[in-house]
């Protein structure tokens, strides 16, 4: 392959893609609506699961210990539980200062004065290996002998992993539907070039033009509704994007997406590739169908 | 250059359109392909660049059985075989110059090569004046003299030609038949059918004439479109 073959099939495709103005501007414009909509279900489920990864580091249970217990020997059975990840202690002070803080940061004192004696037990924080063992490890670790008491959130995380399990699912169905269409489209638009090219392929096919050489175009033009597709959506996504990260940044801060500038050309060349991938296998059909013989 | 052995054609339907055809068209041979509509001369032609397999026979172009080669082959068959038809088969919205050069250009010609080949092949078929021309504003024999100078760009060996004088005058005709008579004193072998009755006889060239399939006659030496 040298520069003027270069030169003429991309003069080829570009004539192509003229030619047929109205069409190749909707194969391209569906081609972004798709990668939108997979944009779209990429990033909540990629957010959700982020979110969910987030709470579960803070997931934990405390256990309170009753005045008697004996302090080692709970510790030692906890430990002795295989899905406990971490334990760690908390003292009756430590607890009370914890609690003054969440108050309003007063002096643990004015609570003392206020309270008479603490209150609050001793107890042991333990973070499970896995979130989903929550319950399991709370159960057991409530007929520890001195053990007064098991608490533990209901855990947010587990609904959110069962969100993004669901919108993962649901994306993966419309990702198969957008592709099927957005097949079905290409092909149909490469279909038409080939129509409209007809003569021009015959007369290649009578010079001698090999048969990778006369696809060739085709496959470009592909490619070129894919690139299309994958910019427009990339700029409509990361605009949107940015804009429900900064409205999420002010308004719900207990919130954390995924967001950086790696990240961003990253997502967008990540969808330029699938673009070009849809764009070059709708070609394929399209050609496989319509030019078999050649 | 041109090898028919035991030759038959049967078309899917069951039609037969050649049988037990043997021929051969040496280098630089002139030879007419004659007969009715429906005798055959077509489907020949088909077999020597590709267009068509035999059912039985062997067809042998340029040393190699065609039949046989892998399709992936064919392409570099054509490249040494031009092709003709009666209805020039030009692309409406390229210049003279254009049409001529798209036949290097899907070989990957270089600009160099073009700005050297075209202007011989237009040379050649007397167009060189209307090179910039499109091919609405040419009559027809300049028509044909076009795909002729775009069969012959890349100078093949062998020269088919599918009624080239179908769509022409009678004064028109005999003209691309002179340059056809040119082109095959230069050593091009020149394969033609036809059944324009006025220009076989005038040329008396070699007349191979086929009837229901079969060649009925050969007139090697030379002949008119019935008469050895």
């Amino acid at each position: 392959m040298n520069l003027s073959m270069v030169e003429f099939l991309l003069q080829q495709t570009w004539q192509a893609i003229r030619r047929n103005g109205l069409m190749s501007l909707a194969t391209s414009s569906n081609m972004a609506v798709a990668l939108l909509i997979l944009s779209t279900f990429f990033l909540a489920t990629l957010n959700l699961q982020h979110m969910a990864n987030v709470e579960a580091r803070k997931a934990n249970i405390t256990i309170d210990m009753a005045d008697d217990a004996d302090a080692a020997k709970v510790e030692a059975e906890l430990w002795g539980d295989m899905r406990v990840g971490e334990v760690r202690s908390r003292s009756k002070d430590e607890a009370l200062e914890e609690y003054a803080e969440i108050m309003g940061g007063g002096d643990t004192e004015e609570f003392l004065a206020a309270l008479g004696d603490n209150p609050l037990p001793n107890a042991f924080i333990v973070r499970p290996k896995d979130p989903q063992d929550m319950a399991a490890i709370a159960k057991a670790a409530r007929s520890i002998e001195g053990v007064s008491d098991v608490r533990y959130k209901e855990q947010v995380t587990g609904k959110l992993l069962t969100l993004a399990r669901g919108i993962k699912i649901a994306g993966v169905v419309a990702a198969v539907l957008m592709s099927a269409a957005t097949l079905l489209i290409v092909s149909t638009t490469i279909r038409l070039t080939i129509y409209a090219r007809r003569r021009e392929i015959r007369i290649m096919q009578l010079v001698g033009a090999t048969n990778s050489f006369i696809r060739l175009p085709f496959i470009l033009e592909g490619a070129f509704h894919g690139v299309m597709g994958g910019a427009v959506s990339t700029i409509l996504v990361l605009a949107s994007y940015s804009w429900v990260h900064a409205y999420v940044g002010q308004h719900l801060n207990f919130m954390e997406l995924v967001y950086n500038s790696t990240f961003a050309v990253l997502f967008g060349l990540g969808a330029m590739v699938c673009g070009i991938l849809f764009g070059v296998l709708g070609s394929a059909i399209g050609l496989h169908s319509y030019l078999r013989e050649i | 250059m041109i090898h028919l052995q035991g030759v038959s054609v049967v078309y899917p339907d069951g039609t037969r359109a050649l049988s037990g055809i043997d021929l051969q068209v040496d280098r630089g041979e002139f030879a007419f392909l004659v007969g009715a509509s429906g005798s055959g001369k077509s489907t020949l032609l088909h077999l020597v660049y590709r267009e068509l397999t035999p059912s039985e026979g062997r067809v042998i172009v340029s040393g190699q059985d065609v039949a046989s080669l892998p399709r992936a082959r064919v392409p570099y068959l054509r490249r040494n075989v031009g092709v003709i038809f009666q209805d020039f088969r030009l692309l409406p919205d390229k210049n003279v110059w254009e049409n001529v050069a798209f036949a290097l250009d899907v070989l990957g010609a270089s600009r160099k090569e073009k700005y050297r080949k075209v202007p011989l092949a237009l040379e050649l078929v007397g167009l060189s004046e209307k090179e910039q021309s499109f091919p609405n504003e040419l009559s027809g024999g300049e028509q044909q003299r076009v795909s002729i100078a775009r069969a012959l760009v890349n100078s093949p060996s062998i020269l088919l030609a599918d009624e080239p004088t179908g769509n022409l005058d009678p004064d028109i005709s005999w003209e691309i038949m002179q340059l056809l008579t040119r082109i095959a004193d230069r050593g091009t072998t020149i394969l033609c059918a036809t059944h324009d009755r006025v220009i076989v006889d005038g040329m008396r060239k070699r007349v191979v004439s086929l009837v229901g399939g079969t060649i009925v006659r050969d007139a090697r030496g030379g002949g008119g479109y019935d008469e050895p």
